[in-house]
């Protein structure tokens, strides 16, 4: 084997393999997740079934089609949200537990290896789960409404998710000596990463100045921040437009949310159109009587033209990366770091012989 | 093989090794003794480069432990003072892992752990779970697991704590087989008899300072050099005292559990002569034997001496 291959397989991902399929834990957990996401699309397809019958409407059985995927991607988020900091958190501090991590250490295999080892042991197991669900997203289609490309999407921006926490948690396990709380704080920063990130677009969202004499000439985005959750990506995805997500008009009379409005000042007329004009179109934002469309697409800032998904991916592979790194400089048992100095030789001291 | 010069560890305010030098020539048993806390530890990890030194060197077979981890890692197998075994693992499996983790080749890997089972006694067990296994035999399987890339030099932590009688028996003789088999091993414990069988070279080790290295015979001979003789008198100890104490070759003069114990320099020839000056000066002497200059009675006073 070339040095990459050696360096991506390496024996601890066999070990973990072999460690983890020989539980019952495994089995179990890959059935509670079908169960939960298979019960969650059966019960949503049984409700829409039967209105998507009778309305004999193939536009609204889209639209059924959509709100099923949204509902399955979303829970499917949920769960692996769920799983992965469980898989990882105590990949490293669990050796450590174990007394197993010095005899890792002595070995050839360097800090970055094991590292990656546990990394790819545990992802491989969420890539499992997410084909184990590939079934379940099979009965979006009966409805319609959603391409192919979106399911890809959707399972990439998850996967990426899943990446992002399972190297979160790698991190906490490698910088904390215990498991328990580094299992504690996995969780806490997923849940910043994953919801928190979300949230702080609902309570503080961009506001459009009402009052302000420049005429504008791009649609207002979210704040920059909101774009690591992958929640609006993925509603973005499945529903083809933002609702207006992150973005709050800020007078009386104008758009919050899904509606509409104008307001004049000092003459110049701004208007904000409902945003759900058609799928695949962002919201409308007519500035100065003058309509800017961005699809999909982030209208402004440093993402500016990419598709939210895009830069959700983006920023959450980099805090991959980041944790990534931290793993390996906080696992080696030696931390040769170039600002830390060893010390002088000791003086002379008399031993007695 | 192992050169350790003026090692020194320093954690916070307490000095855990300060200024430990002792050499290991290839192709012997050096037993690193020492009581708990003394810093047997701390300089095993150092020497299989777990750990930084705050100052001072250690090679490995020409390898640096500070600047050349890997090289060390290499020449080396260490087995720590506890078991580290993963569930779910069979006692070949374990090996292999390890032997992967060494880079041994896929090839290899089965012969490698067929023989090192054979060696440590543990062939019927190849396929049991590493977790169920009893503690001597988990010992073995660990000194097996040291052994998975045939390093030069074996690093040992405490390699018979808490094993019975019967199971150190057999990780001594495991242990000499290595020997015939040209390893270097340093073996740490902190019962000092548990070595003197098997070693060749000892190291006495207290409170982060080497108090004694050497060939085992030479720190013995060294460590007992102050002959010592048990005298028990009827009742005139002060007066006995006062006799031994202004004679030129004897250096102390203590009384244990009722009887004087005197530290002397010199032969059985000075022995008699001593006792002869006792009774010349009218002293009732009732018991006069000369005590065992034993190892671990060496052992004991080397690490109580000097002791801040």
């Amino acid at each position: 084997m070339n040095r990459v291959a050696t360096a991506l397989w390496n024996p601890i991902v066999a070990k973990e393999y072999r460690s983890r399929m020989r539980t019952w834990r495994s089995p179990l957990a890959m059935s509670i997740y079908i169960l939960l996401l298979g019960g969650l699309g059966w019960a949503i397809f049984s409700a829409q079934a039967g209105s998507a019958r009778n309305s004999f409407n193939t536009g609204q059985a889209a639209n059924y089609g959509q709100q099923l995927f949204l509902y399955l991607v979303m829970f499917q988020l949920g769960l692996i949200a769920f799983v992965t900091p469980a898989l990882t958190a105590g990949a490293i501090s669990g050796e450590r537990e174990r007394q197993t991590i010095d005899l890792l250490f002595v070995t050839r295999i360097p800090p970055f290896s094991i590292v990656w080892g546990k990394l790819i042991a545990s992802m491989s197991f969420v890539v499992l789960l997410l084909l184990l669900s590939v079934p379940i997203f099979s009965l979006v289609f009966l409805f319609g409404g959603i391409e192919l490309d979106q399911v890809l999407t959707s399972f990439l921006v998850t996967l990426v998710a899943a990446l992002t926490l399972g190297l979160v948690g790698i991190a906490f396990s490698a910088i904390l000596p215990r498991t328990l709380p580094s299992t504690v704080a996995a969780y806490g920063v997923g849940f910043i990463l994953l919801a928190g990130t979300y949230l702080y677009g609902l309570v503080f969202p961009t506001v459009i100045d009402p009052s302000s004499t420049v005429a504008a000439t791009v649609a207002p985005a979210p704040p920059l921040i909101t774009y690591l959750s992958p929640i609006e990506s993925l509603v973005v995805i499945s529903n083809g437009t933002t609702n207006g997500y992150g973005v709050r008009y800020g007078g009386a009379g104008g758009f919050s949310g899904g509606g509409g409005g104008c307001s004049t000042v000092g003459g110049v007329t701004t208007c904000y159109a409902a945003p759900m004009v058609a799928p695949g179109a962002y919201s409308k934002a007519i500035f100065n009587g003058q309509p800017v469309t961005s699809g999909s697409a982030i209208p402004a800032g440093p993402f500016k033209g990419w598709q939210f998904w895009q830069a959700t991916v983006t920023l959450e592979l980099a805090i991959g990366l980041i944790a990534l790194l931290a793993s390996g400089i906080f696992l080696s048992p030696v931390r040769r770091l170039p600002w830390r100095r060893r010390a002088p030789a000791a003086p002379a001291t008399p031993v007695a012989t | 093989m192992i050169s350790v010069e003026r090692l020194t560890k320093i954690y916070g305010h307490r000095t855990a090794l300060d200024a430990v030098s002792f050499e290991v020539p290839k192709g012997e048993i050096f037993g690193f003794v020492g009581p708990n806390g003394a810093g047997k530890t701390t300089t095993l990890r150092i020497l299989a480069a777990l750990l930084e030194p705050t100052a001072g060197r250690a090679f490995i077979d020409g390898a640096d432990v500070s600047s050349q981890p890997d090289r060390v890692h290499e020449r080396l197998g260490y087995m720590p003072d506890f078991f580290g075994v993963y569930d779910q693992l069979t006692a070949a499996e374990y090996l292999d892992f390890y032997a992967a983790c060494y880079r041994q080749p896929k090839a290899r890997r089965k012969k490698i752990a067929d023989d090192l089972l054979e060696l440590v006694g543990l062939t019927d067990r190849r396929d049991q779970a590493v977790d169920t296994l009893s503690r001597g035999l988990k010992q073995r399987l660990c000194l097996a697991r040291a052994l998975v890339h045939d390093p030069a030099v074996l690093l040992l932590d405490e390699p018979a704590s808490g094993l019975d009688p019967r199971a150190r028996v057999e990780m001594r003789e495991i242990l000499k087989e290595l020997q015939k088999m040209g390893k270097t091993i340093v073996i740490s414990s902190h019962i000092l008899p548990e070595l003197t069988e098997l070693c060749t070279m000892i190291g006495i080790i207290d409170q982060g300072r080497m108090r004694a290295t050497g060939p085992v015979k030479d720190v013995i001979q060294r460590l007992t050099s102050g002959r010592r003789l048990r005298i028990t008198v009827l009742g005139q100890k002060e007066e006995a005292a006062a006799v031994l104490k202004p004679l030129t070759m004897v250096h102390a003069v203590t009384t244990v559990n009722g009887a004087i114990e005197a530290e002397y320099e010199g032969d059985d020839a000075t022995a008699a002569s001593i006792l002869q000056t006792l009774t010349a000066a009218g002293i009732k002497v009732s018991a006069f034997s000369q005590l065992d200059g034993g190892l671990e009675d060496a052992f004991l006073r080397a690490t109580s001496e000097d002791g801040e």
